[in-house]
């Protein structure tokens, strides 16, 4: 029987869940406990910051195991602003962040992405990796940044005569900025420019061939990932109290890339879902079996990398919307003369 | 038939997925699966809650599991005996992980959800750092580090518990010009402690007529230590103070020993090597290997002894109480703070904090101890000299030494 | 500048380094994955001689079972995990991290966190002039060299090695002319992961046992490995012997934190500008 082929389209889940999550989110301080709205408007930080990532990996195809750098250099010029020079408005701090973390990403990726011939994906994994390693124990020596101590105390962050304190405020502020992020993300991301990228991780020569300027596609979405994490190394650094070299180095850049994983790589919703139940784990498992959890939590990493490597957001949403569709929704073909002669 | 198992299998994991994710939502709204250790007993008040923040796992996991062994020791035997106010203690461990980032979030919970009345935690400078804010002023909380450390923390409410380097030095570095020699060398890992322990020793090494030949930073794991060596036996050092730590702290000690520093007559002094530490490297490597801190299981005190026997028979040889684990620091902490509890009859933190500045203890292990004007606490000092793998004490301080901190 | 220390010390670290890349270098030149638990595979074979040694055993026997013990894990993860993942090597190389993880949590766990020293077969020096030269340095050293040329010889001269080249330069070739290349993987990791286990027992007696052993050589081992140019035996070796000189060397003249940044600034800047590495002969 013939069927328009609109109705056979699945339905979208992922609109579903985000705006589920968005409603629960608005909400959640109401009924939550303060230790649990502070551990919320964390895994909204990191969750941004695993965003940067998914947009460079699970956007762009290239793998970045550095965006903790980022995220800590951002974080220390805030800190440093705060602590010597007595800045703290979050109008100023903010931004700063972001601009580090745009700038910092400039230039990595003059030196690891851009250039005459493109880099194979090891190396960009490679140099971003090694990239975030040397600034952390750069940090770690220079005592002028608190060397391992890195910045303690940090005062709050302040918006006119307003104080920023953690708990609900800290935690909407948090949440606006990620909406913002994410809303930006998913426009850019649905649209031509969108569709370019997906055409670079799926085929990066053919790109080429058609005239596409690769490498500045990249580039670009690199820098943005690193305003992005900017942005978040800012937060966290004034919600945590403090910044230390931890902020900078591979260990957080890898747990990044496994908070994406673990949510979803390729989508929007994935890796901050991914921070979220990531984080959970690692706390509860910590209070379960004290002295072992990290063997806990490594094996839970691995399994979902073997077993899901989509991530959880696989078990929700089909490959098909995961990818995704581009552009705006195109009407449904009128069935020509043809289709009528053809098997249901 | 390929697509309808899939199907079935795609929706079954789906259902899995969200049952479990109802269940740990379930689990975050009732704030489930704490550390806790009840107190024993029936009580007819609430428990005061205690706070221990410290690394059971990752690299300082040395010392954070007797850290935490002790104060659970401690508290057990406080509640033994009724208590502190008719209430008894109830211990809430959170691992730090040796990890910052994870640990604010730990000691978080601490004071923001279980409302503990005191934090007694951090092994590193580090993390002492890195959760000091949370605990102190956003959580105002009291909060009691226990480790030997560079000294200079003055912030309110924060006391610690630990040798500073006054403590290690000023009876230390006369002791070794005089079982050494004038010559110096000051190897260190490039950290805040070395720097600041080093800066202090150098003015003792000087005042006492010493010369500090050179000194160095290499990061916590360098492995290297050829160039170092060889200027040590060129300058025919007499003392190697050293402060490099584990990992590199093998690799050194070993190099300089095959270099034939100590059969040459050379002096090694390291002032966190406590008796794990003795495991580092093979015996014959550090023999004659000097070390200064407040307490060492040769010192053979009776209070000391009986807490060695306690604690051995409690949690064994593993992770042995020390005083480079800040587990000397963790007794002394809790002892010291339940006498301001009791001398405050309060648990509000103005009124513990006001009696625990001048609070002391007759006993402890190596000997009675006293919180002074500074919020660090003045104790006896040992020197003790690694022979055969065991230390033997060959100096005890004159009296309890000052911290000379903060003042 | 004392020249014979220093180049003893060079030479001496350059071997460990030298050892610990070979295993690494194999395993991504052939599957082009980076193995991040690779530093733990050197634990592994460090903890294997300490084990051995608490059971009474003599260290050197305990230094012959630590790569076969090795060679043993490598192959079941192998076999159980890394084998999904040939197409993804960047997954795979995540898998390896979550694998580096509980490894090192394990043995971490079974030591207490504490650090543990195992004796050198032999201990002490041989006086050289004025100079002591360790003499467990300089049969590691010895070993080194023989251990590369038995590789060396192993690839070169054995039917087994003839596959293991050949599969690495065109799989699909390979396939074709009926071998199994799937088993060829599997013995190259475990080949990769005996190098590893071996460098462990060679240097616990050196550096000390404790569950973070591993962590500082495994990004500097991937350096190596992409600048000595990956799908060669002689690269990783030129690598590792690049890499390794210099991180010992370079203290000699200027600050460690310094020299540590030099050695990866350098790196960095050569594979970029070549990106096949050095010496290699690796064709897409």
């Amino acid at each position: 029987m013939n069927q328009p082929v609109a109705s056979r389209t699945k339905r979208q889940i992922i609109p579903v869940i985000e705006l589920t999550l968005l409603v629960i989110a608005l909400i959640l301080p109401l009924f939550l406990q303060d230790f649990w709205v502070l551990f919320t408007t964390r895994v909204f930080i990191l969750g941004m910051l695993a965003l940067s990532f998914d947009l460079v990996w699970g956007y762009a195809g290239m793998m970045s195991f550095g965006q903790a750098l980022f995220f800590g250099m951002a974080g220390y010029s805030a800190a440093l602003l705060a602590t010597k020079w007595s800045i703290t408005s979050v109008f100023v701090l903010l931004p700063v962040g972001g601009a580090v973390g745009l700038v910092v990403a400039f230039l990595i990726a003059g030196i690891i992405i851009l250039g005459k011939r493109p880099p194979n994906l090891v190396f960009v994994a490679l140099g971003t990796l090694t990239s975030s390693y040397v600034v952390e124990r750069l940090a770690r020596g220079w005592s002028y940044v608190g060397g391992q101590n890195g910045i303690p105390s940090l005062p709050r962050l302040t918006a006119g005569s307003f104080e920023l304190t953690e708990g609900p405020l800290f935690y909407y502020l948090a949440l606006v900025l990620l909406a913002l992020v994410y809303l930006g993300l998913r426009i850019l991301t649905r649209s031509q420019f969108g569709l370019v990228l997906a055409g670079i991780r799926q085929q990066e020569n053919r790109m080429a061939f058609f005239g596409y300027k690769v490498q500045n596609y990249k580039g670009f979405v690199f820098c943005l990932a690193g305003l992005i994490a900017g942005i978040s190394g800012g937060l966290y650094a004034f919600h945590e109290g403090y910044v230390g070299p931890g902020q900078l180095g591979p260990v957080l850049s890898t747990q990044v890339v496994l908070y994406a994983l673990f949510g979803g790589a390729g989508t929007l919703i994935g890796p901050i879902v991914g921070t979220g139940l990531v984080d959970l784990f690692s706390f509860y498992l910590s209070q379960i079996w004290e002295t072992g959890w990290p063997i806990v939590l490594g094996l839970l990493l691995l399994v979902i990398v073997v077993f899901r490597p989509t991530g959880l957001i696989g078990f929700l949403v089909s490959d098909r919307e995961r990818v995704g569709s581009f552009g705006r929704p195109t009407k449904a073909a009128p069935p020509t003369p043809d289709a009528r002669h053809e098997p249901a | 038939m390929e697509d309808e198992i899939k199907q079935r299998l795609q929706s079954y994991s789906r259902r899995l997925f969200l049952q479990r994710a109802g269940l740990l939502t379930g689990m975050v709204a009732l704030g489930g699966g704490s550390y806790i250790y009840n107190p024993k007993g029936t009580w007819a008040a609430d428990p005061i809650k205690v706070g221990i923040a410290t690394d059971l796992t990752g690299p300082i996991s040395w010392g954070g599991i007797p850290n935490s062994n002790v104060a659970k020791m401690v508290i057990d035997d406080i509640n033994s005996k009724g208590g502190l106010l008719g209430r008894p203690l109830q211990m809430i461990l959170e691992d730090t992980a040796t990890n910052e980032q994870l640990a604010v979030t730990k000691v978080r919970k601490l004071v923001t959800q279980d409302k503990v009345d005191v934090v007694f935690g951090g092994i590193t400078s580090s993390m002492r750092n890195a959760i000091k804010d949370t605990i102190v002023n956003r959580g105002k909380t009291l909060y009691i580090y226990p480790q030997l450390y560079e000294g200079k923390e003055c912030t309110p409410f924060l006391y610690c518990t630990g040798p500073t380097p006054a403590q290690q030095c000023d009876t230390f570095i006369p002791w070794l010009i005089k079982n050494g020699g004038k010559k110096f060398y000051l190897p260190s890992a490039d950290y805040v402690w070395p720097h600041v322990l080093n800066a202090y020793a150098r003015t003792v090494i000087e005042k006492n007529g010493g010369e500090v030949v050179g000194e160095e930073y290499f990061p916590v794991d360098h492995n290297e230590y050829s160039a170092t060596v060889n200027k040590i036996m060129s300058n025919k050092v007499n003392v190697v103070f050293n402060t490099t730590i584990p990992p590199g702290v093998a690799a050194f000690f070993k190099q300089l020993y095959e270099a034939g520093f100590s059969k040459n007559g050379g002096r090694l002094a390291c002032v966190y090597y406590d008796e794990n530490a003795l495991n580092i490297t093979p015996a014959n490597e550090i023999e004659g290997l000097a070390s200064c801190l407040d307490y060492f299981k040769a010192v053979n005190d009776p209070y000391g002894n009986k807490i060695q026997a306690e604690y051995t028979k409690l949690y064994g040889t593993k992770n042995p109480f020390t005083a480079g684990s800040a587990a000397t620091g963790m007794y002394r902490g809790l002892r010291l703070w339940a006498v301001a509890v009791t001398a405050a009859k309060s648990l509000k933190r103005e009124e513990v904090a006001a009696a625990l500045d001048h609070a002391k203890i007759a006993d402890g292990p190596g000997g009675p101890s006293e919180v002074v004007p500074g919020r660090h606490v003045k104790m006896n000092m040992y020197t003790a000299v690694a022979k055969s793998g065991k230390y033997e004490i060959v100096e005890k301080s004159k009296g309890q030494v000052m911290p000379g901190e903060c003042v | 500048m004392n020249v014979v220390p220093f180049f003893f010390d060079v030479l001496a670290y350059s071997a460990i380094f030298v050892l610990v890349v070979l295993g690494l270098g194999v395993i991504a030149s052939m599957m082009g994955i980076f193995n991040f638990a690779h530093g733990e595979f050197v634990l592994l074979g460090a903890y294997t001689v300490y084990l051995l040694q608490e059971h009474g055993m003599p260290v050197w026997m305990g230094m012959i079972a630590a790569p076969f013990a090795v060679a043993i894990v490598g192959l079941l993860l192998e076999r159980i995990v890394i084998r999904r993942f040939y197409a993804t090597p960047i997954v795979a190389m995540l898998g390896t991290y979550a694998i580096a993880l509980a490894l090192r949590e394990t043995v971490r766990m079974l030591l207490g966190g504490q650090f543990y020293n195992v004796t050198a077969p032999f201990v002490g020096s041989f006086e050289v002039g004025e100079f002591s030269i360790s003499k467990w340095r300089t049969a590691v050293i010895i070993i080194t060299v023989l251990v590369m040329v038995g590789s060396y010889l192993l690839l070169t001269r054995t039917k087994l090695g003839l596959q293991v080249r050949g599969s690495l330069e065109n799989p699909g070739l390979a396939r074709a002319s009926g071998i199994s290349t799937s088993r060829v993987y599997a013995a190259t990791f475990a080949f990769g992961s005996a190098l590893a286990g071996l460098a462990g027992g060679l240097m616990v007696p050196i550096y000390s046992l404790n569950a973070d052993m591993g962590v500082p050589f495994l990004i500097k081992s991937f350096l190596a490995v992409m600048l000595g140019g990956m799908g060669s035996f002689e690269g990783s070796i030129a690598g590792a012997a690049l890499v390794g000189a210099s991180s010992a060397a370079l203290p000699w003249a200027i600050k460690p934190v310094v020299a540590d940044v030099v050695v990866f600034l350098v790196a960095i800047a050569i594979v970029k500008y070549r990106p096949e590495g050095l010496l290699s002969k690796w064709r897409k």
